[in-house]
């Protein structure tokens, strides 16, 4: 009864909260209130997925429906990125039948990492993809192995671990015993000799601290990493990308599926073989998955195209306390060979809560703009100053501090060399993009 | 002068920025026309911290912590005879811990610190995130910065913050944080407290000088930069703190 009763609070709540354009964790906790197992006395799908990490969770939770689709799974999943367990009790619900059943082939749920354990308490995901282990947001997150330590006891036995091989800290959920497919990025055209970055998170083993060396690198710390000596290792993935060529904008799986890539960075390869592993693991032809993905475009998409006047700009949203995030997006514009400038803005650290914590700028390394290419570095905000002391450490010379947001587009208006990138953060990027024209 | 610098464990306890304290005070000290040198220290590396004007760890992960200790053990006896004799140091987040008694564990596990002082260190499973606003006594302005730990330190008689408006002190909410004896600092206040700090830089600064005997220049280097985001932060936090 008390089931019935929640689901249709549930449900009702979920008709009255669309109306009016309300989020999408409230009726679940509603229905968590009056059945606090409720997610344990519904029958689900044959295949849940859960996808957490560091980055790119809502960038492979979205082509992993995409894929399924194509290949015919009527998928269920949170696309507004409610991934506490209340949203995942409101998908849940709102897609169940009266007698409790959710009417899919799949769940799949883009799973918040510290909350994993409570949101699976009651159900456990059949496959659980973990995308990466990094430094994020220190204001909630503490530090990786925090977040690494609040994950596992999410982890059911009976769960198949999908891994990133070349994580050497998310690897190591696959100590825990569980069936593990992995998922990697071979030697090649982007590999680096070592890892790059301010700070060399890789340089000790995460399981005995003995120092680890690398055969390559792709990004930061993310590469074939060896302990010199408990035997941590990078395993050999079971499925790889074989071969990248980001200025041509391919990306081969497996030695023969080819796959066009809609935005060239390292990152969107990483999260489109996170898919990909996920999607082969739940019956879906490497075909059809190849297909679907070839040049997809995210509707959640992290990249914004406008015009400033009579120039061409390209938004590229970076995670404010994530400096990784930051890195794949100066990586991005240090490979643009054409002129550009950059305009860099930090005016809320977040759009949640208020810091003024800036100590992660330290970890981004700026150094990637110094290249004849980026012609001007504009730092705007609250924290232009923070910015322009960390730039004063940086091999970047050519930056001066406009900190009046409204300012710094006006002067771009008039004075912008070549493409303009705009490296900042959700919590940041209207106030630019209410002076600019968006497009598509 | 020439300047010897330490940094201990350079990628093991390095957490979100740390090593930038180095870095603005490098850049201060050579600015001042001394000749500055850093040495980095490696578990297991051999060193003599002899000649050493300033000893620098970074904050860690609880586990990258206990690694950092079990090699710092070595050093207890230099260390201390170092702080003894007035050499600056500054260790952050976790590092501040080595210097106590003993630090124990969220599994309950207890781990003795090298002993300059005879505080004791005891890790949770709950972490205290807060910005931070608070006093100390060498100086008039406020300190600002970011707190983000799972210690509780008892027995500090000697904090380098004496009063706290927002944040978690050594035992809790409010009261006072760190660690601060002759010219050993001590936070967990995040990262690159001496970048977000100036005049607790300018302390550092003062008590290298002092260990050598040179006089203070009359006026220390100022970064405008620093100055001018210090000034934000401040400004936002004491709003927080006073309504």
């Amino acid at each position: 009864m008390r089931k019935l009763l929640a689901i249709l609070v549930c449900k009702a709540l979920r008709f009255v909260g669309k109306l009016v354009g309300k989020g999408s964790s409230l009726p679940g906790k509603y229905a968590l209130k009056l059945c606090p197992d409720i997610l344990r006395r519904v029958e689900l799908p044959q295949h849940i997925i859960a996808v957490t990490g560091s980055n790119g969770k809502t960038s492979t939770v979205e082509m992993i429906a995409a894929i399924l689709r194509a290949g015919g799974k009527t998928v269920v999943y949170n696309e507004e990125g409610s991934n506490q367990i209340e949203g995942v009790a409101t998908l849940v619900l709102s897609h169940a039948t009266l007698s409790g059943r959710v009417r899919a082939d799949v769940l799949l749920i883009e799973s918040d990492e510290r909350y994993a354990a409570r949101s699976f308490k009651f159900f456990h995901p059949t496959e659980f993809v973990i995308t990466n282990l990094y430094r994020d947001q220190l204001t909630r997150n503490g530090h990786p192995e925090w977040v690494y330590d609040a994950i596992l006891p999410a982890i059911h036995p009976e769960t198949k671990l999908i891994l990133n091989a070349d994580d050497p800290l998310s690897a190591c959920f696959a100590r825990s015993g569980n069936a593990v497919k992995w998922f990697g990025l071979e030697k090649c055209s982007v590999s680096q000799d070592a890892p790059s970055g301010v700070y060399h998170d890789g340089a000790h083993c995460p399981v005995c601290r003995a120092p680890m060396v690398y055969d390559f690198a792709h990004y930061n710390h993310i590469g074939a990493y060896r302990c010199t000596a408990c035997g941590h290792a990078r395993p050999t993935p079971d499925y790889a990308a074989t071969a990248v060529d980001l200025d041509g904008g391919t990306l081969t799986l497996d030695g023969d599926v080819t796959v066009q890539l809609a935005f060239r960075s390292i990152y969107n390869v990483y999260n489109i073989l996170a898919a990909y592993t996920a999607c082969l693991e739940c019956g879906v032809a490497a075909e059809t998955a190849a297909e679907t993905i070839s040049g997809y475009v995210l509707k959640n998409g992290r990249v914004q195209t406008f015009r400033l006047g009579g120039h061409h700009g390209t938004l590229l949203t970076s995670k404010h306390e994530n400096s990784i995030a930051y890195d794949t997006n100066l990586r991005y514009v240090a490979s643009a060979k054409e002129a550009c400038t950059v305009l860099v803005i930090v005016d809320a650290v977040s759009r949640k809560y208020f810091t003024s914590e800036t100590s992660w700028l330290w970890d981004i390394d700026f150094d990637l703009l110094a290249a004849p290419h980026v012609k001007q570095v504009i730092l705007s905000g609250a924290y232009s100053n923070d910015l322009a002391q960390r730039f004063s450490y940086s091999a970047v010379e050519n930056w001066i501090v406009t900190p009046d947001i409204a300012a710094a587009a006006a002067q771009l208006k008039d004075g912008c060399i070549g493409e303009l990138y705009v490296v900042t953060c959700f919590s940041d990027r209207d106030k630019l993009l209410a002076h600019v024209e968006k497009e598509g | 002068m020439e300047l010897n610098l330490i940094h201990f464990y350079p990628d093991l306890m390095n957490l979100y920025g740390s090593y930038a304290n180095l870095s603005v005070l490098c850049r201060a000290l050579e600015s001042m026309g001394n000749t500055v040198s850093v040495e980095t220290v490696q578990p297991g590396q051999a060193i003599d911290l002899g000649g050493a004007d300033f000893l620098f760890m970074g904050a860690g992960t609880e586990r990258a912590q206990k690694a950092a200790l079990a090699d710092f053990l070595r050093f207890s006896e230099t260390v201390k005879a170092a702080a003894e004799d007035g050499c600056a140091m500054l260790l952050c987040g976790t590092a501040m811990e080595l210097l106590g008694k003993s630090i124990t564990d969220a599994e309950g596990c207890v781990y003795a610190g090298i002993g300059m002082a005879d505080f004791t260190s005891v890790q949770g499973k709950k972490r205290f995130v807060e910005d931070v606003y608070g006093h100390t006594s060498l100086y008039d302005a406020p300190v600002v910065g970011f707190m983000n730990k799972c210690s509780i330190l008892s027995g500090i008689e000697t904090p380098l913050l004496t009063a706290m408006d927002m944040g978690f002190g050594n035992e809790g909410k409010g009261g006072v944080e760190g660690f601060l004896w002759k010219s050993v600092m001590g936070s967990h206040l995040t990262g690159p407290l001496l970048v977000k700090n100036p005049r607790m830089l300018d302390t550092v600064i003062a008590a290298i000088y002092a260990r050598r005997g040179e006089a203070l220049p009359t006026a220390l280097p100022r970064d405008e930069y620093a100055e001018a985001g210090y000034a934000v932060t401040a400004e936002q936090l004491k709003k927080r703190c006073h309504p």
